[in-house]
């Protein structure tokens, strides 16, 4: 076995730390406007900074530092504990959220580059007295188990449904299939997602 | 079925005349219930909630992000903690230094192992808590290890080799005593239930045909998506503890012994949980004490902890289940009916023992006169196993019934036709009617492989077996009612996404006459009425006879209220739709609110307490599988287009989570047959695909149609004859698909993952011998 590994570890930067740190000076360059020519971009932290973002309609502030993702800031400052981590790698879609209305994996976005975005949790497509038409559809039709995977299926269906209201089930599939979910739930999800297509909107929110 | 007389440890028993079994051959039975025990629910019981569909009641929290996990915990003042783990796969730890990790401005608490051995690459070697995860991460990564390197061996068949590097001395070893041990090799171990009968050479000597193959079942990680997580907080000398766990009393008992305090000061809360399929059955995990470590964290930082394991960590540490090679072979006379069955198997748990795969050749076919099961562990230097889902019996059923499948081949008998013939269980024969016809067994290739193109469909099927197992000893249950009429219901056993909550509301709900959403039910907390620990599809059935017990009494509680103002004796009162009435004149009717405004106090809590098992009429729990599948024989993928799955599960409580449960179950067990595998580098010990993009499990673009079969037996095992559901139906579905696949391609795989190189190669064999 090399002793590198250790030794890297032992760095006290490893690949991944490293790449989010870089990551977070792009970030920054870009959050506060391209760097006049001529002039090295603004770089972040590594102290923490504070970001202003809407979420869910309601202006927040959080410190963090750099290198946290929307994800980690979500659920450790605001305690938005909706969307999940379960990979940490953009594999599962447990941790999904709408920026700006589109579907994200919050575990691969860092928190400075969400500034000034809206970000839209599962938390905010519905409260337990309000359901959204999506949400009633899942309860109805069993499409949750442990229930772990299923903020964020709901969030990736809500985008998925506002993006084509009237889906096959096809199209349903393949507009899922970014989020896992382990205890095996997908028909009766495939189930809920085309019922709640079908679903009259209420004057509610679609989806 | 058996018939079996009452324990004698009954104290008395009262008789009762009970319909038991199937609704197309029900048996009148004698019940001898305990005493204060209720007579059981059975095939003439007329249910007004029981056998429905009922959403979840946590469904509207968990739909919107409300339903807090352990995960989702968060204490004002909490620290977070990151574990270190073992980079090599055996070594002796020669340095273990955290001083740098502790002059981190940030880090509050230092935990390290007295180990001085390490086994595996993933085990426990330090822990730190800190002010921020970010901060626990970075001090993570600065502890020193040193290690005194030493050779390992991480694959079964390398492992069963002369001279293979021992991972346990001679002294060392895990497992029962008194089993032979030569190397890394432990057995063969002690019969299992069922064990062998008659004589196996003699069986082989009758036998006109004889088939024998090796089958080989890659390691499956549980993969659950939440975590192995706690948060721990100390209040003086309490601890309370959330945990994402299968059992909070394990959890407990477990942190009550390696902590030296008394059971009484500690409180674990599951209130949701992310997925367990058994890896969470242990007090920490399989591989890992990190509940226990959290505990010392917070006491030594003064401080609520929150330590949650990492996606790697929980492929590394959390429990598997173990890899099997499993030697199978069968005799038979020219009709079909078996002589011999042979399973002959070794496999590996890893540093643990557990690698059995006997169960279902032990279970199924009984008829058969001559059985052997011989069973050995191999210990390699891998994480260990723990219980998934029917430990050892999706392996143990894909040998057999693949085995089964090639008897029926050689025998030119319809697969089916041979199942029938050897069948013992009358539960199964029903099933395999509703199965054939729901997947249309007919439309199957008379021969294997034998239709044009180049995406071949074919039909397969395979049996499972299953226990009834309960505990029917120290579980209780309680129901309250209030002045108001609201109605709470406590179980300590915690909800891992069965639907235990809402089946437990269902069955209380049954007796007080009302929905199961007017009760409030809380579960997942060792303060609450004694449950088991989630494992062995035993939630259901140990407590919904305490739960109707309970209910029962407060039922009669409420009708003595009631019947001064009905002016009519109780036992002339019903309860429905929330009102109590007169049996003879159902419009003399009041609330139950009415009725529980005129109590004494201001709550009636009554507790119903499980009564023994009536071990009258029981039978093991039969299933059977059915798998339309479609192969390319030009790249070798295989698509799953149908799958049917018959299961008994006594009584349903709830048919839409029991459905659930059985879809569920095809679908991992699919992404087992197809997918997953866990895979060590042979040179470094260490997992290659320690996360879910590389380590496959089963996506939404991969499924198929699915079509879960409950067939009801009032199997009269307790009051409500319930029986459980949740690992079954994974048992037949690995069989079921290699089986499908054969007969679309005539590719017989004997090894899972089915990937294609794997069919290819099977294809090209297929070719080779035509």
């Amino acid at each position: 076995m090399p002793p590198s590994r250790d030794g890297e570890e032992a760095s006290g930067v490893s690949r991944r730390t490293f790449l989010k740190t870089a990551g977070a000076g792009a970030a920054a360059s870009s959050l506060l406007g391209a760097a006049p020519p001529g002039q090295p971009p603004r770089i972040l932290g590594p102290d923490a900074v504070t970001l202003d973002f809407k979420v869910n309609g309601v202006l927040r502030s959080v410190s963090v530092e750099p290198r946290v993702t929307l994800l980690r800031a979500l659920r450790n400052q605001l305690d938005l504990t909706g969307a999940k981590e379960v990979c940490d790698r953009g594999g599962c879609g447990a941790c999904t959220v709408l920026l700006d209305g589109e579907p994200v994996c919050s575990c691969l976005m860092l928190a400075v580059d969400a500034a000034g975005h809206e970000i839209t949790t599962v938390e905010g497509l519905g409260t337990p007295e309000k359901l959204s038409p999506l949400q009633a559809a899942f309860v109805e039709c069993d499409a949750l188990q442990c229930g772990f995977c299923t903020p964020g299926f709901v969030v990736a269906g809500t985008a998925f449904l506002r993006q084509n209201p009237n889906p096959s089930l096809a199209e349903v599939k393949h507009g899922l299939s970014g989020n896992l979910c382990r205890c095996g739930t997908y028909p009766r999800i495939f189930e809920a997602v085309q019922k709640a297509a079908k679903a009259p909107a209420k004057g509610a929110k679609r989806g | 079925m058996s018939a079996e007389a009452p324990r004698e440890s009954d104290p008395t028993t009262t008789p009762h005349q009970s319909k038991a079994g199937h609704a197309s051959a029900p048996q009148t039975i004698e019940v001898k219930m305990a005493a204060g025990d209720l007579a059981p629910w059975d095939l003439d019981t007329r249910f007004r909630v029981v056998k429905g569909r009922e959403p979840r009641l946590e469904g509207p929290a968990k739909v919107t992000g409300r339903a807090r996990y352990t995960l989702d915990v968060n204490q004002p003042g909490m620290l977070w903690a990151k574990m270190v783990r073992a980079s090599v796969p055996a070594a002796a730890i020669l340095k273990l230094d955290t001083s740098k990790a502790e002059a981190l401005p940030g880090v509050k608490a230092v935990w390290t192992t007295e180990a001085r051995i390490v086994r595996f690459a993933g085990q426990d070697l330090a822990a730190i808590a800190a002010a921020s995860l970010e901060i626990a991460e970075d001090a993570a990564r600065l502890v020193v290890v040193e290690y005194d390197e030493r050779p390992f061996v991480t694959d079964l068949d390398h492992a069963m080799d002369v001279g293979a590097p021992l991972v346990y001395a001679a002294d060392e070893a895990p497992g029962p005593k008194g089993v032979p041990r030569s190397g890394n090799v432990l057995g063969p171990m002690p019969p299992r239930r069922g064990g062998s009968r008659g004589d196996i050479e003699k069986g082989f000597a009758e036998a006109e045909v004889t088939v024998e193959g090796t089958y080989s079942v890659a390691v499956h990680t549980h993969a659950s998506l939440e975590p192995h997580c706690v948060v721990a907080k100390w209040d003086g000398d309490d601890l309370t503890v959330w945990a994402s766990t299968q059992g909070v009393f394990t959890v407990r008992e477990g942190l009550a012994e390696a902590l030296g305090i008394e059971r009484t000061r500690i409180t674990v809360i599951t209130e949701h949980m992310g997925g367990g399929f058994g890896s969470k059955l242990a007090p920490s995990a399989a591989g890992s004490a990190f509940a226990v470590v959290a505990c010392k964290l917070a006491k030594q930082a003064g401080a609520p902890v929150k330590l949650s394991l990492d996606r790697r960590e929980e492929h590394l540490c959390t429990g598997n289940a173990p890899s099997a090679r499993m030697t199978v072979r069968l005799g038979a006379k020219r009709d079909g009916t078996l002589t011999a069955m042979h399973h002959r198997a070794f496999g590996s748990a890893g540093i643990a023992g557990g690698a059995g795969s006997g169960g279902p050749i032990a279970a199924l076919y009984t008829g058969c006169p001559h059985l052997k099961v011989e069973e050995h562990d191999v210990f390699t230097n891998a994480g260990p196993a723990a219980p998934l889902r029917a430990p050892g019996h999706p392996q143990g059923a894909f040998a057999l019934e693949s085995a089964m499948d090639e008897l029926a081949e050689k025998l030119g008998i319809d697969p089916l036709e041979l199942r029938r013939k050897n069948e013992s269980h009358p539960v199964r024969k029903i099933q395999y009617d509703a199965g054939a016809q729901a997947i249309g067994w007919e439309r199957r290739n008379k021969k294997a492989g034998d239709t044009p193109g180049v995406r071949r469909r074919g039909i397969g099927m395979a049996n499972g077996n299953w226990y009834v197992f309960a505990r029917d000893r120290g579980v209780g249950a309680e129901v309250k009612i209030h002045r108001d009429g609201g109605i709470e219901l406590f179980s300590g056993a915690q909800d891992i996404g069965g639907g235990f909550r809402t089946a437990m509301a269902m069955v209380a709900a049954e007796e007080l006459g009302v929905k199961p959403s007017d009760i409030v039910v809380r579960v997942g907390n060792t303060r609450y009425p004694e449950g088991p620990g989630s494992g062995g599809s035993t939630t259901t059935n140990s407590v919904a006879p305490a739960v109707r017990l309970a209910a029962h009494e407060a039922r009669q509680k409420l009708f003595d209220l009631a019947a001064g103002l009905l002016k009519a004796k109780p036992e002339a009162l019903d309860a429905t739709g929330g009102r109590i009435f007169v049996i003879a004149s159902p419009s003399r009717s009041i609330t139950i609110r009415q009725a529980a405004a005129r109590m004494p106090g201001e709550t009636i809590a009554c507790v119903g307490e499980r009564k023994p098992q009536f071990e009258i009429y029981r039978g093991d729990l039969a299933g059977t599988q059915f798998a339309e599948v479609e192969v390319d024989i030009e790249t070798g993928e295989v698509r799953i287009v149908k799958m049917v799955s018959v299961n008994d599960c006594g009584l349903p409580v709830n048919r839409l989570t029991a459905e659930s449960q059985v879809i569920g179950a095809m679908i991992q067990g699919a992404s087992w047959a197809l997918l997953e595998n866990r895979i060590l580098d042979r040179n470094f010990g260490t997992m290659v695909n320690p996360n879910l993009e590389s380590y496959k499990i089963l996506a939404p673009a991969d499924m198929f149609e699915v079509v879960p079969i409950l067939t009801e037996v009032a199997n009269l095992g307790n009051n409500t004859s319930t029986a459980g559901l949740g690992e079954p139906p994974i048992v037949p579905t690995l069989a079921a698909i290699a089986n499908a696949i054969y007969n679309a391609s005539g590719a017989r795989v004997r090894s899972l993952p089915i990937t294609p190189d794997k069919v290819l190669a099977a294809l090209a064999e297929a070719r080779r011998r035509a």
